[in-house]
C-alpha cells in the first residue's frame, strides 16, 4: 500500500503541488477574514469582561452545524462557488479564535491590570501593553488551531463548486483510488504542518522578549522591565 | 430494457403523505416533527450525545496524559503536536475504509470513536499543555516550599490554575465533535448525521434538515454552558469584582 | 359389540388423521427455506433507492424464515465493498455498471445490459463472489436540464449540447470529471465539453439546476424528481453512461451455506422490480417522506413476497 502511495505521489507531484498551493491560498483568505472578525471581538469582550459567553455561543451556532448541512443551507442563497466555501470555513474558524481570544484576555490576572492602572496607564494602554502581551500565547493557540482546522477542511471546496483544492482528489476515490486519496491526504497533512510551524514562528516573534520562553500570565515585572525569565 | 416477459407486478398505492406541508417542503412542518420525534429525531439525538461524550471523555484522558508528559519533558511537545495535527487532517471516509476492514472494529461504534477521538486530540492537547505552562512558577515554588509532593502540586495547584485554558479547549473540542460526530452515520446509521443525510437525500427536506441542525446547535450551546458552569464551580477563587 | 368396535376404529382413524395432519403442519414450518440456516448480513448504500432495495431483500428473506441482519445506509461504495470483502457483509445490491467502472476499473462501455451483467458477474466470481439475477429496471446516470432550458436551446439528446460548448454549466459529483461515464466520455464520444462545477451530493444537483446557477446536472434515471415533469433528460444514443441494472452481490460461500431457497427468494424479488415499480417506491420515500421499510413491506405484500 505505502509503495503505491509513493508511486502516486511520484507520478503526480505537479498536480498535487498545484492543488496544495490553491488550498493554501483559499485557507489564508478564510483565516484572514475569520481573524478580522473574531480577534477584535474576542479581545475587546475579554477586556471589558462582558458578553463573552454570548459571543462564544453565537459563534458555536454555526460551528456545531455539520459542514454538509451548512452547505445545503447556503447553496440556495449563496450559490455554488468560492463564496459558499469561504463562508463555511469562516464559520469553522471564528468560534475557535473567538473563544481562545476572549478567555485569554478575560483571564489575565486582575493584579496585573490593577498594577498597570496604578502605573498610570490609560485603558487602551492597559489593553495593548499589559493584557494583550500576556494573552498572546492563548490567542495564538487559537489562531494556530483555527489555521489547521481551516487548511484541513478547505478540501470540501470541491463539494460546493470550488475545484482546485486537494479535495478534488480526496473526494474522487473512484478515479484516483485509495492510493491517490491517501497521497492527497498526506499533502493536506503537510500543509497543516507548514501552517502550524509558521504560526508557531509568528507567535514567537510577537511575544515580548520578557515572556518568550514561558507563558506565565502574571509576571508584571517582566512586562515592565523586559527581563527574560524561565 | 425489458428482456424476458415480466411477471405480473402489482404496484400498490403507497398513500402519499398526510401533511401537505411536507409534500410542499415548507420550512417547518410541526406535524412531521410530532410524528417523527420519538422514532427518528430523539434516538438520533441520544446516540449523538453518547458518541460525543465517549469521544470527549477518551480524547481528554489521552490528551491530558500527553500534556502532562510534555509538561514534564519539553521535547515531547513537538512530535505530539505534529502527530495530532496530522491525524486531524485524515479524511474520515479514508480512515473508515481502513478501520472497517479490520474485523475487530468493522462497521461499529468502535471505528467511529477511534476516528472522533483522533480528531479531538489536537485542540485538547494544545490547550491543556498551554494551561499547565501558564501556571506562574513562583506559585509552584511556593507550593514546593510548603512541602507539597510533585503529585500534590500537580493536582492541587497546577491543574486548578490551568483550568480556564483547559476548559476553553474542552468547549471548542466539544462543539467540534458535535459537528464531526455526524460521520457516524456513514457506517452505523446513528447520530444526527442520519436525519441530515436523509433530509439531504429526500428532496432537501427542510423540516428534517433544520430540525437536526437545530438539535446539534442546541446541544453545542448546552454543552458549552455546562462546561462553563463546571469551570466556575471548580475555580471558586476566580471571582471577578467588576 | 361390532358397532362399538366400529366407532372405536373410526375414532382411532380420526385421531391418527388429526395427529398426522398436525405433524404435517408442523413439518411444513420446518420446510421454510430459511429454517436452520445461518444468519446472513445484508448491507445497503446510503441513498434512498439502495435503502429500499436492502429492505425489500431483507424482508423477503425474513418472510421465508431466514435470519437477517440489515445494515442500511452505509456510506460510499468503497466502504461497502471493504465490508463485503472483509466478511462483515454477506450480500448487498449493486449496480452492474458501477461494479465495472469503480471496482473492476474497466473503461470500455459494454455492448448492452446483458453484456454489462455478464462482465460484472465474471469480475465478482474472480474474487469469490457472484451475482444473482438482475432486476428489469436500470438506474443509469443521465444529463438533466430544466424543461424550459431544453426548449429554449432545442435540446433533446446529448449531441445537441455540442453547440453550447463551455456555455453549458454542468454539475455533478467530483468523480464525474474524471470518469468515462462522465466528462471523459462526453468529450471522447460526443465531443461535448461543458464547464464542470463539482458538487457534494446528488440532491444538491437538483437544487443547483432549479436555482439556475447551473444549466444541467448529472441525474439518475429512476430519480423521483424526474416524475415531476419539470426536467428533460437528454438521450444518450451511444450509451456512454452504460447499463446499471441491480443485482445482489453475494459471497459464494454464503450462497452455498444458505441453500437454494436463498437465491430463489432474492431472484423472485428482483423479477418484480420493474422501472415503474422502483420509481413508485422512490417517489414514496423521497417525495412523500415515507419510511423505506414500510414502503418495502407494502410492495412485498402486494406481490405475495412478504
Amino acid at each position: 500500500m505505502t509503495a503505491t502511495v509513493f508511486e502516486f505521489i511520484g507520478h503526480n507531484t505537479g498536480l498535487l503541488f498545484q492543488l496544495a498551493l490553491f488550498q493554501l491560498g483559499v485557507s489564508a483568505e478564510a483565516l484572514a477574514i475569520s481573524a478580522a472578525i473574531a480577534l477584535p471581538l474576542g479581545v475587546w469582550l475579554g477586556h471589558r469582561h462582558r458578553g463573552g459567553v454570548l459571543a462564544v455561543n453565537v459563534s458555536n451556532v454555526g460551528r456545531a452545524i455539520p459542514s454538509l448541512a451548512l452547505i445545503a443551507v447556503l447553496i440556495p442563497t449563496l450559490g455554488v462557488g468560492r463564496t459558499s466555501l469561504l463562508v463555511g470555513l469562516v464559520v469553522l474558524a471564528v468560534p475557535v479564535i473567538l473563544t481562545n481570544a476572549y478567555v485569554a484576555v478575560e483571564g489575565v490576572d486582575r493584579d496585573v491590570v490593577d498594577a498597570a492602572n496604578g502605573m498610570g496607564m490609560r485603558p487602551r494602554e492597559v489593553l495593548l501593553k499589559a493584557e494583550i502581551p500576556l494573552a498572546l500565547p492563548l490567542i495564538f493557540a487559537g489562531l494556530r488551531t483555527a489555521a489547521v482546522y481551516v487548511v484541513a477542511t478547505a478540501t470540501i471546496g470541491v463539494l460546493v463548486g470550488t475545484a482546485g483544492t486537494l479535495g478534488d482528489v480526496i473526494y474522487n476515490q473512484a478515479s484516483y483510488r485509495l492510493e491517490g486519496v491517501v497521497a492527497a491526504a498526506i499533502y493536506v497533512a503537510g500543509l497543516a504542518l507548514v501552517v502550524d510551524v509558521a504560526f508557531a514562528g509568528l507567535q514567537r516573534l510577537a511575544t515580548p522578549r520578557g515572556l518568550r520562553s514561558t507563558t506565565d500570565y502574571s509576571r508584571l515585572e517582566n512586562v515592565a522591565l523586559g527581563a527574560t525569565q524561565q | 430494457m425489458m428482456l424476458a416477459a415480466a411477471p405480473q407486478v402489482v404496484i400498490p398505492n403507497f398513500g402519499g403523505n398526510p401533511h401537505s406541508c411536507v409534500r410542499e417542503n415548507h420550512t417547518i412542518c410541526w406535524g412531521w416533527l410530532r410524528d417523527n420525534w420519538s422514532g427518528t429525531l430523539w434516538p438520533a439525538l441520544r446516540d449523538h450525545v453518547e458518541l460525543t461524550l465517549i469521544a470527549i471523555g477518551i480524547g481528554f484522558a489521552i490528551a491530558l496524559a500527553l500534556a502532562l508528559l510534555a509538561h514534564r519533558h519539553d521535547r515531547v511537545e513537538h512530535p505530539v503536536s505534529i502527530v495530532t495535527g496530522i491525524i486531524y487532517t485524515i479524511p474520515s471516509l479514508a480512515l473508515f475504509q481502513v478501520l472497517v476492514g479490520i474485523r475487530a472494529f468493522g462497521l461499529s461504534r468502535t471505528s467511529v470513536e477511534i476516528a472522533l477521538v483522533g480528531y479531538t486530540l489536537l485542540i485538547l492537547f494544545r490547550n491543556t499543555l498551554l494551561g499547565l505552562r501558564g501556571v506562574p512558577s513562583e506559585v509552584v515554588e511556593a507550593a514546593r516550599g510548603m512541602g507539597l509532593t510533585r503529585r500534590q502540586i500537580l493536582w492541587k495547584v497546577e491543574m486548578p490554575l490551568a483550568l480556564p485554558a483547559i476548559v476553553a479547549g474542552l468547549r471548542i473540542a466539544t462543539v467540534t465533535i458535535i459537528s464531526l460526530a455526524t460521520i457516524a452515520a456513514f457506517i452505523i446509521d446513528q447520530g444526527l448525521g442520519a436525519p441530515i443525510r436523509d433530509a439531504l437525500n429526500n428532496g432537501l427536506f427542510k423540516t428534517e434538515l433544520y430540525a437536526a441542525a437545530a438539535l446539534a446547535v442546541a446541544l453545542a450551546i448546552l454543552a458549552d454552558l455546562v462546561l462553563l458552569a463546571l469551570q466556575h464551580a471548580l475555580t471558586p477563587w476566580d471571582r471577578r469584582d467588576r | 359389540m361390532k358397532t362399538r368396535t366400529w366407532l372405536f376404529c373410526l375414532g382411532a382413524l380420526l385421531a391418527a388423521a388429526l395427529a398426522a395432519s398436525g405433524a404435517i403442519a408442523l413439518g411444513a414450518n420446518h420446510a421454510q427455506p430459511g429454517a436452520g440456516k445461518p444468519a446472513v448480513t445484508i448491507g445497503s448504500k446510503n441513498f434512498p433507492e439502495e435503502v429500499i432495495l436492502g429492505q425489500l431483500y431483507a424482508q423477503a428473506l425474513k418472510a421465508k424464515g431466514f435470519k437477517v441482519n440489515l445494515k442500511s445506509n452505509i456510506g460510499s461504495s468503497e466502504i461497502v465493498d471493504k465490508a463485503l470483502t472483509s466478511g462483515q457483509l454477506d450480500m448487498y445490491p449493486e449496480y452492474t455498471g458501477t461494479i465495472l467502472s469503480e471496482l473492476a476499473h474497466q473503461t470500455k462501455t459494454p455492448h448492452n445490459a446483458i453484456d454489462a451483467y455478464n462482465k460484472a458477474k465474471k469480475f465478482e466470481e474472480s474474487r469469490g463472489f457472484t451475482l444473482l439475477n438482475k432486476t428489469p429496471f436500470f438506474d443509469s446516470d443521465a444529463i438533466g436540464v430544466l424543461k424550459s432550458y431544453a426548449r429554449k436551446n432545442n435540446l433533446k439528446s446529448i449531441p445537441d449540447l455540442k453547440k453550447l460548448g463551455k456555455k453549458f454549466k454542468l454539475t455533478a459529483l467530483p468523480e464525474f470529471k474524471t470518469r468515462f461515464t462522465g466528462m471523459v466520455g462526453l468529450k471522447q464520444v460526443y465531443g461535448v465539453v461543458p464547464t464542470f462545477i463539482p458538487l457534494g451530493t446528488t440532491e444538491l444537483v437538483y437544487t443547483a439546476i432549479d436555482s439556475g446557477k447551473v444549466n444541467g446536472g448529472d441525474v439518475f434515471t429512476t430519480d423521483a424528481q424526474l416524475a415531476s415533469g419539470k426536467y428533460t433528460v437528454l438521450k444518450d444514443p451511444k450509451f456512454i453512461f452504460g447499463f446499471q441494472n441491480v443485482a445482489p452481490v453475494v459471497s459464494k460461500k454464503v450462497l452455498k451455506a444458505e441453500g437454494a431457497g436463498f437465491a430463489r427468494t432474492l431472484n423472485a424479488v428482483s423479477a418484480k422490480l420493474t422501472l415503474p415499480a422502483i420509481q413508485a417506491m422512490n417517489k414514496a420515500v423521497v417525495l412523500d417522506k415515507q419510511n423505506p421499510a414500510k414502503v418495502a413491506a407494502t410492495f412485498l405484500k402486494a406481490n405475495n413476497l412478504g
